[in-house]
């Protein structure tokens, strides 16, 4: 919100410049990052599931280092063990077995280089997205497309969401998170704006079922990431720590997250 | 220490009651202006012969006793013909001083206090005065004058970045600055975000920055105090003075309501850059205003009464889907009594609010928040003799709190009524203050404030277990909000907290020779109120919360040691300030708190410190066609929040990390050049050590986006700031006896066009998908002009 205010004032005043600038970084030693999203698409049996594991890398650089060589293994509380097999050496870990319970417990486990990683998480339900609404002239200067994602809250449980607008044909993926603190069992919409929307553009809205430590986990990491980080009315960044520790070696903790959610998937065309 | 301050205190005062034996008189009275009968404040009435001296107090007044004898006594201020005259004094005297505007030195005022003799002597150090007319030759962005940049470059202020709400002294947050007009608080000291300030300098009379050694008077916030004083209005003639300028203009208008005893003032302000935005097809509106009021009533030669207003607004508003209107609002009564010639008075009874509201249709809810208060306020001067004089008086404020109301803007909107848990509290003080001149060379100032906070009841309060409401989750070492496990209810007339604190104020000035003294001073100072803000700067959505069961006030000491001197006949001065603070109980975050709508801020927020030590260095020249300073400032500001316990980690692993206006070097020169009858020349040199600031370590890859990876707070640096602006003023040749007289002045700001970061974002491209470091630079070259006219 602050940060929508700065800009308003500062498009308006028709002063400010910005322009892409050379910064000496340096960079902290490599971290375990782990990218650990199942998702349960509403309608399917949620079998195929992937892990991400990768390695920190300098700021600039465009190469992501993948962690490879792990193994990676899912557990539920029926004694179900879910392995997931590297794809070569990409990093990138699969497995179709996968069964999803609503509200069921699973936990993460992790070995990599001799530390193992753990990590527990509840898979939260998610509510349908039942329609959306547009209105072609929306942002400041009314150039914006602005896309409204309506959804029903459950009454009188607390809900978190997560939603995702990716647009497939650039590979763009915006995020937002929102809970339910002041629209308790209403019909309220996720929203989205953009200015390089245009009729016919296709438009993934996907909703996920968050828990409230993962809404609080991504609320951080969204406001660091945002594009208008780094401005005076911003919050001042720091690590951004998640839910997945480091038992073998504490102090080398990884980042990143290990979040379970029964996802609904929108696919818009834009009018 | 706190004892033996308290204790010196007494022993001094007693010691000195027991002196009066030689017979005593008393010369008093009210100095002002002799065109507007404007009382004038900090005027010097000197007794050569003896060495001893006084000034007029915030309303004119001055009052002296000494043993019976012919004086001569000299009456200066700058910018003023000096008076000089031969005075009996073998009865009490009341003498109404009218002092003329000396014309060779028109416009030539430069910071007056500090600069005359006597300053030398008095023990008030880190205090800086400023004048409207110094204010309004300094050169600035878009050419409107403003109180807070010009203040900003004295030495020990600064601010937080070019687009920053208030300003920061000596290493002190914006929150902590007492910010009084006309003796009333202000809350919000900005206008469109900090580009102007809410003060309309041809409102203002006098400003004084105390940035240490407070006086016992003041209280309530812990960094400095900024008091203001608005105009009285001209009780002899009618006169309109205005400007036009680029964003906004101002048209002020004075004159009697009855000759030589009362006076109004009516002044308003307001920005216009908005009516042209249509021209560009643009429906979006960025707005304010203000208005100043006062009337003032001369009632009797001992009676004065002063109602005094101010509101100001700032209104933003885009196409239908949003809209954004804040500000303060003022209203004042005072009345000046003299018990006798040397016992002076002023009662003031004061409302002040602020007001934010926010209209966010494309989501459908409207948000209100504000904080109003009722101050009663009763100082009392007693001028006892000439080398003693006591403040003495009392202060209680009562506060409502409103954290925030939501409501939905339509019938259809999904968000629900909500309205956040109202807060109430009640601050009183009692202090004394004494001025007291030991020995020709040795002037001492001692005081103490007795402060109290109550929070008082609400309708319901968390409670928590080990009243603990944030908790610290060790598995992931973050942390975290805590459950409440209870409510409890309270009675308005409950008291749910109280604090109590003992404020010594100390400062002594020891006189090396005529031109130079030694001067130092200690400040024990509490914060009951804390402005909710992890930003860098503040913004105006920020809500204002009381100490209370899970907030504790704030307390400050602050040590300062100074040098002073004056060389060259007084045409130059100097002062070398050094000081040292520390600060308890500072708010820190926990990471993602969410200051707005929180009902339960107890839950986000931890109890860290703060300190600041620095060396400030003011070289000014006051007189002749060149005036101007160089103020350079070496200081360090920083803060920490330990863990609770060894296993919690802190806010930034528990080290001390930069404040976000923690600048090690910072340099101004400002100067005015007089041409010649029709040209003046004014300019300004910056150079700051860029702020801190925060910058990734690294980056990686989560659910598809780029998340740059930040290490220690504020560990890294902004390129460093500096800048050059110039302005020229334009006096045309104007006749004595023509009543308009006007002067334009042309500005150029950042003057070689410097594109000094106001911040650097680091995020992935949207163009190329690469990350990249982009620079926002807020002013480049800004030329402006601005027309002034008086009637």
């Amino acid at each position: 919100m602050k940060q929508l205010l700065f800009i308003l004032l500062i498009n308006t005043l028709l002063l400010s410049c910005e322009d892409v600038i050379q910064v000496d970084l340096e960079t902290a030693e490599t971290r375990m990052v782990i990218d650990a999203s199942l998702n349960w698409e509403k309608g399917t049996n949620g079998n195929m599931q992937q892990i991400k594991l990768s390695l920190t890398a300098p700021f600039f650089d465009d190469n992501i280092p993948p962690a490879t060589g792990a193994i990676v293994t899912v557990t539920d509380t029926n004694n179900n063990t879910f392995n997931f097999i590297e794809d070569g050496t990409t990093g990138i870990y699969n497995n179709n077995m996968f069964i999803p319970v609503i509200n069921g417990e699973y936990t993460l486990s992790i070995i990599y280089e001799n530390d193992r990683y753990l990590a527990t998480e509840t898979l939260k339900p998610v509510t349908p997205i039942e329609f959306i609404e547009q209105k072609n002239d929306g942002g400041f200067a009314g150039d914006e497309i602005e896309i409204k994602a309506f959804y029903t809250d459950p009454k009188d449980i607390e809900n978190f969401y997560l939603f995702e607008f990716r647009k497939p044909a650039l590979n763009t993926i915006n995020l937002e998170v929102y809970d339910d603190e002041f629209t308790d069992g209403n019909q309220i919409f996720a929203f989205y704006s953009d200015e390089n929307l245009s009729s016919g553009d296709l438009l993934e809205i996907i909703s996920y079922g968050i828990s409230s430590r993962t809404y609080n986990y991504l609320n951080i990491l969204l406001q660091q990431t945002d594009n208008e980080s780094g401005d005076p009315f911003e919050a001042q960044p720091a690590t951004v720590r998640g839910n997945c520790i480091n038992v073998t070696n504490p102090n080398n903790y990884p980042l990143g997250y290990f979040r379970v959610s029964e996802t609904h998937i929108f696919s818009y065309v834009v009018d | 220490m706190k004892h033996l301050v308290f204790w010196a205190a007494t022993a001094l005062f007693f010691c000195n009651l027991s002196l009066n034996a030689q017979e005593k008189f008393t010369l008093s009275g009210i100095i002002s202006e002799e065109k507007s009968n404007e009382t004038l404040i900090g005027v010097n009435i000197i007794f050569p012969e003896t060495g001893s001296g006084t000034t007029t107090n915030a309303y004119g007044f001055y009052s002296i006793t000494l043993p019976k004898g012919t004086y001569s006594v000299i009456v200066s201020y700058l910018g003023y013909t000096t008076i000089t005259e031969t005075i009996e004094l073998n009865s009490d005297i009341t003498k109404h001083i009218s002092l003329v505007e000396s014309l060779e030195n028109l416009d030539t005022v430069i910071i007056t206090e500090n600069i005359e003799k006597l300053s030398i002597k008095n023990p008030q150090m880190s205090v800086n005065t400023l004048t409207s007319s110094t204010i309004k030759d300094i050169p600035v962005v878009l050419g409107e004058a403003d109180i807070i940049k010009a203040i900003t470059l004295l030495p020990g202020v600064t601010n937080a970045g070019e687009a920053s709400s208030g300003f920061n002294v000596r290493g002190g947050s914006a929150d902590q600055n007492l910010i009084l007009l006309d003796e009333a608080t202000i809350y919000n000291s900005s206008h469109l975000f900090g580009f102007f300030s809410v003060f309309n300098p041809d409102a203002i009379k006098d400003l004084r920055l105390f940035k240490g050694g407070i006086p016992a008077r003041y209280g309530g916030r812990v960094s400095s105090v900024l008091d203001i004083y608005q105009k009285e209005g001209n009780s002899k003639a009618f006169h309109l003075n205005g400007g036009i300028g680029i964003v906004a203009s101002r048209l002020l208008a004075e004159g009697p309501i009855e000759k030589d005893k009362g006076s109004f003032l009516f002044g308003g302000r307001s920005s216009y850059a908005h009516l042209f935005l249509p021209l560009f097809d643009i429906n979006n509106i960025a707005y304010f205003y203000d208005l100043n009021t006062k009337l003032s009533y001369k009632l009797n030669d001992r009676n004065n009464i002063y109602l005094s207003g101010y509101f100001g607004r700032d209104v933003f508003r885009i196409e239908d889907s949003f809209e954004n209107t804040y500000g303060n609002s003022v209203l004042n009564f005072r009345w000046n009594h003299l018990f006798s010639d040397k016992l002076f008075s002023n009662l003031s009874l004061i409302y002040s609010d602020y007001y934010y509201n926010l209209k966010l249709s494309f989501v459908e809810f409207d948000w209100i928040s504000g904080i109003q208060n009722f101050n009663i306020k009763y100082d009392l001067k007693h001028y006892l003799n000439d080398t003693f004089k006591l403040q003495y008086g009392l202060n209680s404020i009562y506060y409502k709190f409103n954290p925030g109301e939501i409501n939905p803007t339509v019938e259809t909107s999904g968000i629900n009524p909500f309205k956040l848990i109202d807060k109430y509290a009640f601050e009183n003080a009692l202090y004394v203050d004494a001025e007291h001149k030991v020995s020709d060379k040795l002037a001492l100032s001692y005081g103490l404030r007795f402060s109290s906070f109550f929070r008082l009841g609400q309708d319901e309060l968390n409670v928590y277990a080990n009243n603990q409401p944030v908790v610290f989750n060790e598995d992931f070492q973050i942390y975290e909000k805590a459950n409440p496990t209870d409510t409890e209810a309270f009675k308005r007339s409950d008291v749910i907290a109280k604090f109590f604190n003992l404020e010594p104020r100390f400062s002594a000035a020891y006189q090396i020779n005529s031109n130079s003294s030694v001067k130092g001073s200690y400040n024990r100072m509490s914060q009951y109120l804390h402005l909710l803000s992890n930003t860098n700067s503040p913004t105006p959505l920020d809500v204002w919360t009381p100490s209370g069961k899970y907030v504790k006030p704030q307390l400050l000491d602050q040590y300062a040691l100074g040098y002073f001197k004056n060389f060259k006949n007084d045409v130059y001065s100097l002062e070398i300030e050094t000081f040292y603070k520390t600060i308890k109980n500072r708010i820190d975050y926990i990471d993602g708190a969410d200051l707005i709508a929180n009902n339960a801020i107890e839950q986000v927020i931890l109890n860290g410190k703060a300190r600041a030590y620095g060396l400030e260095f003011l070289l000014r020249k006051n007189k002749g066609r060149f005036k101007g300073w160089l103020a350079y400032t070496l200081s360090k500001s920083e803060q920490q929040t330990t863990g609770r316990t060894p296993n919690e980690l802190g806010i930034n692993n528990g080290n001390w990390y930069n404040t976000p206006y923690d600048k090690t070097h910072d340099i101004s020169l400002t100067g005015s050049f007089k041409l010649n009858d029709k040209w003046e020349i004014n300019s300004n040199f910056l150079f700051q050590t860029g702020q801190p600031a925060t910058f990734p370590n690294g980056q990686y890859v989560y659910n598809g986006i780029n998340i740059p990876n930040y290490g220690a707070r504020n560990k890294n640096r902004l390129p460093a700031y500096n800048r050059l602006d110039v302005s020229l003023k334009y006096q045309p040749k104007q006749s004595e006896n023509k009543r308009w007289k006007s002067h334009w002045v042309f500005g150029v700001y950042n003057i070689y066009n410097r594109k000094n970061a106001t911040s650097i974002n680091f995020s992935q491209s949207k163009t190329t998908g690469s990350n990249e470091a982009t620079r926002l630079s807020i002013f480049g070259i800004v030329p402006s002009i601005s027309y002034n006219f008086k009637l």
